[in-house]
């Protein structure tokens, strides 16, 4: 039985079928420490305030329009209720317009999640929708008019349910490849990339959400101690980058350090650098290494 | 890309360092681009910071964070002492476990960044701790400290570069079980189960960056050049779209699954406009 009150309350629709569904927030955000902004002069807090460029004097929040540019200096205000007229009526529906194989989803554009759960008596619908995309492998992409925008969701099988997520649209994301763009394409075989990989191999692990600290206030507090009995703190000390030059015995020596059996493999490959190593694991891995949809954007 | 860079600071597996650079994956740009203006004056209207007791602006270079022990009492921290708070995930990104990528749920995922290298000097051990997690499958799992919050963080090969999503805290992802606890375990009919299999297969497509256009950017550039021919008049309200009923009539499912598969219109959009 849910306690908390539904976001929204709607249907999924999918061709010619729809199920009542109710939607509640999945993620909530947890406290951090807060800093307050200073001025450093007088130690007062400070507050943010609107004006005018030109006069320089307060605008009340009633003045404050959206403009849009057309010409230099030129532009065409809208008023809120005209921005609202493009939000088309909210008709309560996420209806889907495709399913698309969850592997091929690109989820930099993930946003919010929410847990979908049938909303009345006869969660039959619901429960074919379920199966249906997770025996397929595939999520469906629906549209809807979402706390007064119009939204892109992602519907998924989880668990016992659904989870809708909340998609960013393409002009809020930045490209990945332009990101990346100015990086050289190097490719990493032989030695180096089997030495990288037994490293990978000895720190396998799994990530538990339940046992990770947040030690960040702790050590803030600590700051602010010394700074009232007026110590410093130690200063750290600065990373020291790899050098190209020292890059392989690095890895030797991550390796090494890790597990026993690598450095012999190292000086058997003395020297090799990025040169091709003839065991076939290597050959193998190599091969993948360099497959082209890793380069994908 | 000409941007300021976000943060800089150090990815390291084992002995292992390269200086590296992130940025926010996602950006706060709207595809039509508005001002606020002063409705009196048609002016921009520009923020800026004052002194709550004085009144007076403030210039940036004064603007200092503070850490507020009592009423009126705060504690004034420098960006630089800041950093030399005794955590290494202020400028270290330091690789402690890999996982499969699988291994991951999507809903811990919480917001990504593109983490590149810094410096040529670190271009090839960036790649190759990429190309390790690519050749094995698996993402890195780190911390580091980002908005005053010290993060669980994955690090994902994409491309020539990596993505790093922050990971949502144990106590910030709410248990599914109170919102799924009324769904039964009846298995739907096998009947069903083959006609919703026969919908889904027609209706699925390959992702497209058109599943992420918004149509009301394209709306709003409508209003905006009808206001400009017009210059004066408002545009007219959108008319309104159907409302959907509900049909989850139990004895109607087959037939609705039915007929949506005989109609079923292919890859047409439901269109909003």
């Amino acid at each position: 039985m849910v306690s908390t009150r539904a976001n929204w309350k709607g249907f999924i629709k999918f061709g010619e079928v729809s199920c009542p569904v109710a939607l509640y927030t999945a993620a909530s955000s947890s406290e951090r420490i807060a800093f307050n902004t200073l001025n450093r002069k007088t130690g007062n807090r400070v507050r943010r305030e609107f004006i005018d460029s030109e006069t320089g004097k307060t605008v009340e929040r009633d003045d404050q329009v959206k403009g849009y540019e057309v010409e230099n200096g030129q532009y065409i205000v809208l008023e809120p209720d005209e921005v609202a007229a493009a939000i088309p009526e909210s008709n309560k529906t996420l209806v889907i317009e495709a399913f698309v194989p969850c592997a091929e989803i690109d989820n930099v554009y993930f946003d919010k999640p929410y847990y979908l759960a049938p909303d009345r008596m006869g969660t039959d619908v619901f429960k074919l929708l379920r199966d249906g995309m997770k025996k397929a492998g595939v999520a469906a992409i629906a549209k809807t008019v979402l706390f007064r925008r119009l939204r892109t969701v992602l519907i998924r099988a989880h668990g016992k349910g659904l989870i809708g997520t909340t998609l960013n649209f393409d002009y809020e994301v930045r490209s990945s490849e332009k990101a990346f763009e100015e990086m050289p394409d190097l490719k990493i075989e032989g030695e180096m990339l089997d030495l990288a990989k037994h490293i990978l191999k000895t720190k396998k692990g799994s990530f538990d959400a339940k046992a990770f600290d947040d030690r960040y206030e702790a050590a803030v507090a600590e700051l602010v101690k010394a700074k009232i009995e007026g110590r410093s703190l130690p200063k750290k000390k600065v990373p020291k980058p790899s050098q190209p030059s020292d890059l392989l015995q690095a890895l030797r020596e991550s390796a090494g350090v890790v597990a026993g059996s690598a450095p012999k493999r190292a000086a058997a490959n003395a020297g090799s650098g990025r040169a091709k190593a003839s065991r076939s694991p290597a050959a193998k891995t190599a091969k993948t290494a360099g497959a082209p949809q890793r380069r994908a954007g | 890309m000409a941007l300021r860079p976000y943060w800089k600071g150090y990815l390291k597996l084992s002995l292992v360092t390269c200086p590296v650079q992130m940025m926010p994956a996602t950006s706060e740009n709207e595809k039509v681009r508005f001002h606020t203006l002063n409705r009196q004056t048609q002016n921009r209207v520009v923020s800026h910071y004052v002194d709550a007791v004085t009144g007076k602006e403030v210039r940036d270079e004064d603007e200092v964070k503070g850490y507020q022990r009592g009423e009126n009492d705060y504690v004034i921290l420098e960006d630089d002492e800041l950093e030399s708070v005794a955590l290494e995930s202020t400028k270290t990104i330091d690789i402690s476990t890999f996982a499969p990528r699988d291994s991951i749920e999507w809903i811990w995922l919480d917001t990504p960044y593109y983490l590149s290298p810094d410096d040529p000097v670190g271009e090839e051990a960036f790649s190759v701790i990429r190309d390790a997690m690519g050749a094995e499958n698996m993402v890195g799992i780190s911390r580091l400290v980002i908005s005053r919050r010290e993060r669980a963080v994955m690090l994902e090969p994409r491309g020539k570069g990596i993505v790093l999503w922050t990971l949502r805290y144990g106590d910030e992802v709410r248990d599914e079980e109170n919102y799924f606890a009324a769904i039964d375990d009846e298995e739907p009919e096998a009947e069903l189960m083959s006609l919703v299999q026969q919908l889904i297969k027609k209706q699925t497509q390959h992702w497209s960056p058109k599943m992420v256009v918004d149509p009301v950017q394209e709306a709003l550039l409508d209003i905006i050049n009808t206001k400009k021919k017009q210059l004066k008049k408002p545009s007219k309200a959108k008319p309104k779209e159907k409302a959907e009923a509900s049909t989850g009539n139990v004895i109607n499912i087959m037939d609705a699954l039915r007929k949506s598969i005989e109609h079923e219109r292919g890859s047409g959009k439901q269109s909003t406009r």
